[in-house]
C-alpha cells in the first residue's frame, strides 16, 4: 500500500470482570448471561495502533472472532478511532482452543491481505493463555515482538522495546510484523467526540456500515472447518473446579474520622496477642 | 466531506428538564428531527442528585403507567410529616396545622438518577419508532463552552482535540438544562438576570436500614441548623429498606464555615434518626445545589437566538413547595412546543423560541412560582422567624411541650411580635404585591466574625457518624491525572482571604463550605496558601457560590469524571 500502513488489531470480547452477573454457582462463567466488554489487554493494542496510524498514516482494521454480539466491541473500537472491522462469526468455530483460534484469525488476516502490522493484546482475561498472538505470527511467518512496551518505525523497520525479566530488551524487526502489547504501554485514550459521532452516523447508514464493519464466516476466509472448533482443537479440558472464595476475612475500622479509625485499629491490634509488629512486614 | 457536526436540537445535560423536553419533542415530531444530548457524567444520571419527593404531574403525562411497574419509583408517599426538632425531642406538627404544601401524600418518591437513565432508555425506544427521529446521547461529553456567531448561539464545544471543528456540536437550537454550569455564561453575556440567583446547598446520604420506612416522608425544621439559618432536613423512606437522609441549607448564611456534611451528621445524632438507622449501613453520599431565588431570579427572557434555558438553569425551583423536579420537567415539556414551532417555521430566533416564556408562565409553573414569590423574602423581612420564633419553639419542644403549646407560648410571650408575624404568614400563603424581592449574592452575607454555637444531642452511636473525608468515599468519585476542573483565578487573592479568615479564627468559605473536603490551606514558602484535592470533588459548585472574592470557577469536568450518583 502506498499511503500509510495497513494495521490490524485483534480484539476479543470477554466477560466483564467488574460484574458478578453471569457467574455460575460452580464459579464458571455463564457466557450467555455475563455482561461483556472489550478485553482490557486489547485496549493497549488498540492505543498503539492509533498512535502508529496517527504518526505514519494508514488505516486500522479491528478483527474479532466471536458470536454476533461481539460486533459491539468492533463498534466501540470505531468510537475510539478504528477505521474498519471484521467479525469472524461462525457456529463451526464454537469450542476452539488456542490452536484453532489462532488458525482462524490467521486465515482472516490472510483474507484481509497486505497487512503491515498486527497488534494483539498480551493475553485475555478469560482464556489467559497469551498464545494466540505468537501462534498467528508463526503461521503468518511474521517476526514477532511480545510484551512490547514502546516502539518506533523508520522506513520498514520497527524498533521495539519489550519487557523481559529484570529489564528491557530492544530489538528491530522488519514490517510486516506481529506485536503483542504489554499492559504497561500507554493507556487507551478517551473517546473523541468526532469519532463517537461518526460511529453513530455509521450505525445508521446501513450501506456504509456493511462496507465498514463486516461479519464474515469460515467460507469467506476459506478456512477448513476441520481445523477449527471442537474438531480442530486438540486441547482436552480434564476438570475445572472452583478455587474457593476469594480473600480472607476483612474488618473495617470506621469512625467519625480517619484518625479515630486508625486509633481503634491500633487499639485492637495491641489487644491482639501477636502485637502490632507481626502485622507490619 | 465536511467535518461540521450539526443537529437540529442539542440538549446540554441529561437532566429531568431536558429528558422531558426530548420525550415531548419526539412525541410532537411529525417529521424528521435530529436531537443530541450531552451529559457530563459517564452514565446518564451519574451526576444527578435530588431528594426527591415530587408531584408526579409531569411524569403522568409522559408515562401514563408510571405507577404500574417499569417506571423507577422509590415509593409513593403514604404519610408525610412536618417535624419540629430539638436536640432531644422530635414532634410532628398536627396535620391540621401543617400547611397544605407540606402534605405530600400521593407524591412520587424518586431517585432522579435512576429516573433519568430510565427516561433515556425509553427515549431511545420511542425515537426508534418514529421515522427519521434521531436521538444521540453523549454521556461523558460535557459542554465546555458556548459557541456564538455574533449574538446567536450556534452550538457548544464538547471536546478539546487538536482539530477545532470536530470538537463543536452545532445546533439550530441549544437548550441548557445544566443547572447553570455553562449557561451562566449565556445569562451574563445577555445580562438576562438583573436580580442574582441565590442558592442552597443540599447534602444527602442513602442508608440501608433494618426496618422499612417506605412511603414515609419527613420535612424537618429546627435542629440541627443554627438559629437564623434558613433550611431544613428531609428524610424519605424508599423501597428495599432504603432511607434517604438529607439537609438543605441556604448559602446566604453569615457563617463562613457551614460544613454541610457535618450538619447532616448532626441530624443523624438525633435520637429519633439514630433509632431509624441503628444497625443500618451507609450506601451513598452526595451533594448538589438548589437555585432558590424563584420568581424574582428568573431571567428577563427564557430564550435568545439559538438557545433556551430550562429547569434549574432557568430557575424554576419553588422553595415554598420544595418542588424542583416537577417544575423542571414541566419547563422542558412546555419548551418542547416552542422548539417544535421553531422547527416547523425554520426560525430559531429569540422571537420564536421565547414563546416558551409566556407558555410556561401562564401555566401552573408560572402560577405557583408567582404564588411563592415572597417565600424567600419573608425570612429577610421577618428575621425573627428564623432567629427567634423557631429556636424558641424548638426549646419548648425540648422541654417536653408539644408543638401546639410551643406555638401558643410563643404567641403569648410576644403578642405584638406574633401579630406582626401574621403579615409574614400572609406573604407566604396569599401574598399581595410588595414589589420585587431583591437579593444580594450569597457570598456577600458571609461574616468572618460570625459566632453561633448550637447544642448537640448526647450519647449518640458514633459508628453511624462520618468525618467529611470519610463520607466522601461514598460519593465514589473518579478523576484521572489530567483533570483540572476547578480554576482558581489569582493565588494572591487567596493568600489575603486566608489571612482575613485566619485572623477571625475561621476557615475560608471554600474550605468551610465545601461538601467534599476538596479545599485546604497549606503553608507553602512561609505563606498560607489555598490548595485543592480535586479528586474528592462532587461538583456541587458551592465553593464558587460562597467564595467572597469570586476567585473560583467550577467547570464541567471532562471524560465523565466526577461522582457516581447512581441510586441517588
Ligand atoms: C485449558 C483451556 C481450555 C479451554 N477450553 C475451551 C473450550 O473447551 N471451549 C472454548 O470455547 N474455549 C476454551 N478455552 C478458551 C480458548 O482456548 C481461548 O479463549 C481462545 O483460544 C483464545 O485464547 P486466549 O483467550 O487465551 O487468548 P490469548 O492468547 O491470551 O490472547 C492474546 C491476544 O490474542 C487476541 N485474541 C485472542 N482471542 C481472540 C479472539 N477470539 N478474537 C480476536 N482476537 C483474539 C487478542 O488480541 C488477545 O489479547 C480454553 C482455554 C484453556 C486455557
Ligand atoms: C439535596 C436536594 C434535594 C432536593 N429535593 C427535592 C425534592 O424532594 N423534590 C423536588 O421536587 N425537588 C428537589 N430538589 C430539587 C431538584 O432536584 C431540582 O430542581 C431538579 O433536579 C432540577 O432538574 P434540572 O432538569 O434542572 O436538572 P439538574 O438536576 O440541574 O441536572 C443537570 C444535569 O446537567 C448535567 N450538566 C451540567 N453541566 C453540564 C455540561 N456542561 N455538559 C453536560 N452536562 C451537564 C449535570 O451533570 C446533570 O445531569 C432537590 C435538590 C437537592 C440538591
Ligand atoms: S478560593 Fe475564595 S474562599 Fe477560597 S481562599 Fe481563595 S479567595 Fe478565599
Ligand atoms: S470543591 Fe466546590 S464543587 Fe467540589 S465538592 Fe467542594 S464545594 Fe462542591
Amino acid at each position: 500500500m502506498s499511503d500509510g500502513l495497513k494495521i490490524v488489531v485483534l480484539i476479543k470480547q470477554v466477560p466483564d470482570t467488574s460484574s458478578a452477573a453471569g457467574v455460575n454457582p460452580d464459579g464458571t462463567v455463564d457466557r450467555v448471561r455475563a455482561r461483556k466488554m472489550m478485553n482490557p489487554f486489547d485496549q493497549f493494542a488498540l492505543q498503539k495502533a492509533i498512535e502508529t496510524r496517527n504518526a505514519h498514516g494508514g488505516e486500522i482494521i479491528v478483527v474479532s472472532m466471536g458470536p454476533p454480539p461481539a460486533l459491539a466491541i468492533l463498534h466501540e473500537a470505531c468510537e475510539y478511532g478504528a477505521d474498519k472491522g471484521y467479525l469472524l462469526s461462525d457456529r463451526r468455530l464454537a469450542a476452539s482452543d488456542t490452536l484453532a483460534t489462532a488458525f482462524a484469525l490467521f486465515k482472516t488476516i490472510e483474507f484481509i491481505g497486505n497487512v503491515d502490522i498486527v497488534f494483539t493484546g498480551l493475553q485475555t482475561t478469560d482464556g489467559d493463555t497469551a498464545q494466540v498472538g505468537p501462534q498467528i505470527a508463526e503461521r503468518l511467518d511474521f517476526p514477532q515482538v511480545t510484551y512490547c512496551e514502546k516502539m518506533s518505525i523508520e522506513g520498514r523497520t520497527i524498533r521495539a522495546s519489550r519487557i523481559i525479566d529484570g529489564g528491557i530488551q530492544r530489538l528491530e524487526v522488519d514490517i510486516p510484523a506481529l506485536i503483542t502489547i504489554a499492559n504497561s504501554a500507554s493507556r487507551l485514550e478517551h473517546k473523541r467526540f468526532y469519532n463517537v459521532y461518526r460511529t453513530r452516523e455509521l450505525l445508521r447508514d446501513k450501506q456504509t456500515l456493511a462496507k465498514t464493519v463486516m461479519t464474515i464466516t469460515l467460507d469467506n476466509i476459506g478456512a477448513d472447518p476441520a481445523r477449527v472448533g471442537l474438531m480442530g482443537s486438540p486441547t482436552v479440558v480434564g476438570k475445572t473446579w472452583k478455587l474457593g472464595e476469594k480473600g480472607g476475612s476483612c474488618k473495617m475500622f470506621q469512625g467519625d474520622s480517619a484518625k479515630h479509625g486508625v486509633e481503634t485499629l491500633i487499639e485492637s491490634l495491641s489487644e491482639d496477642e501477636r502485637g502490632i509488629e507481626e502485622y507490619v512486614l | 466531506m465536511s467535518e461540521r457536526i450539526e443537529y437540529d436540537v442539542s440538549l446540554i445535560g441529561a437532566s429531568p428538564s431536558n429528558l422531558a423536553l426530548a420525550h415531548r419533542l419526539v412525541e410532537l415530531a411529525s417529521r424528521p428531527v435530529r436531537i443530541a444530548i450531552f451529559e457530563k457524567a459517564k452514565q446518564i444520571g451519574g451526576h444527578l442528585l435530588s431528594g426527591a419527593v415530587s408531584n408526579p404531574r409531569v411524569i403522568k403525562k409522559l408515562f401514563p403507567d408510571w405507577d404500574k411497574g417499569g417506571f423507577p419509583l422509590q415509593g409513593i408517599c403514604s404519610d408525610s410529616y412536618l417535624s419540629m426538632v430539638g436536640i432531644r425531642r422530635w414532634e410532628n406538627i398536627p396535620r391540621l396545622l401543617t400547611p397544605s404544601y407540606f402534605k405530600k401524600e400521593g407524591y412520587a418518591i424518586l431517585c432522579i438518577s435512576d429516573m433519568a437513565s430510565y427516561m433515556a432508555e425509553e427515549l431511545q425506544k420511542r425515537a426508534a419508532e418514529k421515522n427519521g427521529v434521531i436521538v444521540d446521547m453523549f454521556p461523558g461529553f460535557a459542554a465546555q463552552s458556548i459557541v456564538f456567531e455574533g449574538d446567536r448561539v450556534i452550538g457548544v464545544k464538547v471536546d478539546n482535540s487538536d482539530n477545532g471543528v470536530r470538537d463543536i456540536c452545532h445546533a439550530k437550537v441549544t437548550v441548557f438544562g445544566d443547572k447553570g454550569f455553562i449557561s451562566r455564561d449565556l445569562v451574563s453575556k445577555y445580562n438576562l438576570r438583573k436580580n442574582p440567583q441565590v442558592y442552597s446547598v443540599g447534602v444527602k446520604e442513602v442508608w440501608s436500614t433494618e426496618k422499612s420506612f417506605e412511603g414515609k416522608v419527613w420535612h424537618i425544621l429546627g435542629y440541627p441548623l443554627a438559629p437564623g439559618h434558613l433550611g431544613g432536613g428531609f428524610i424519605y423512606g424508599c423501597k428495599n429498606n432504603q432511607l434517604v437522609i438529607g439537609m438543605v441549607m441556604a448559602c446566604d448564611s453569615a457563617n463562613p464555615n457551614m460544613r454541610p456534611p457535618q450538619v447532616l451528621q448532626d441530624l443523624k445524632k438525633h435520637p429519633y434518626v439514630q433509632e431509624m438507622i441503628r444497625g443500618g449501613k451507609l450506601l451513598k453520599y452526595g451533594a448538589s445545589i438548589l437555585p432558590e431565588g424563584g420568581y424574582y431570579s428568573l431571567p428577563d427572557k427564557f430564550a435568545v437566538d439559538g438557545a433556551m434555558l430550562v429547569g434549574d438553569a432557568l430557575g424554576t425551583l419553588d422553595v415554598k413547595r420544595f418542588s424542583g423536579v416537577d417544575k423542571a420537567m414541566e419547563s422542558g415539556y412546555v419548551a418542547a412546543s416552542s422548539v417544535w414551532e421553531a422547527i416547523e417555521k425554520d426560525d430559531f430566533t429569540q422571537g420564536t423560541l421565547n414563546s416558551f416564556q409566556p407558555r410556561l408562565m401562564c401555566g401552573w409553573v408560572g402560577e405557583e412560582l408567582r404564588d411563592a414569590r415572597y417565600f424567600k423574602r419573608v425570612f429577610d423581612d421577618y428575621p425573627e422567624i428564623l432567629g427567634k420564633m423557631i429556636p424558641d419553639m424548638v426549646k419548648s419542644i425540648d422541654s417536653g411541650k408539644g408543638p401546639v403549646w410551643a406555638g401558643a407560648q410563643f404567641g403569648l410571650s410576644d403578642p405584638l411580635g406574633s401579630l406582626r408575624l401574621l403579615g409574614a404568614r400572609k406573604m407566604v400563603e396569599s401574598p399581595s404585591d410588595k414589589g420585587p424581592a431583591i437579593y444580594r449574592p450569597d457570598r456577600t452575607h458571609i461574616n468572618p466574625n460570625y459566632s453561633e454555637t448550637s447544642a448537640m444531642p448526647e450519647g449518640f452511636d458514633q459508628s453511624v457518624i462520618y468525618s467529611t473525608a470519610d463520607v466522601v468515599f461514598y460519593a465514589h468519585t473518579h478523576y484521572e491525572e489530567d483533570n483540572n476542573h476547578i480554576e482558581e483565578f489569582d493565588a494572591n487573592v487567596c493568600v489575603d482571604c486566608i489571612e482575613k479568615f485566619d485572623a477571625a479564627g475561621k476557615d475560608t468559605p471554600c474550605v468551610g463550605d465545601c461538601t467534599a473536603e476538596v479545599h485546604q490551606t497549606l503553608e507553602i514558602d512561609g505563606k498560607r496558601r489555598h490548595a485543592m484535592a480535586l479528586e474528592n470533588c462532587v461538583q456541587c459548585t458551592t465553593c464558587e457560590i460562597v467564595c467572597p472574592f469570586e476567585n473560583l470557577r467550577v467547570k464541567a469536568a471532562l471524560h465523565g469524571y466526577g461522582p457516581d450518583f447512581s441510586g441517588m
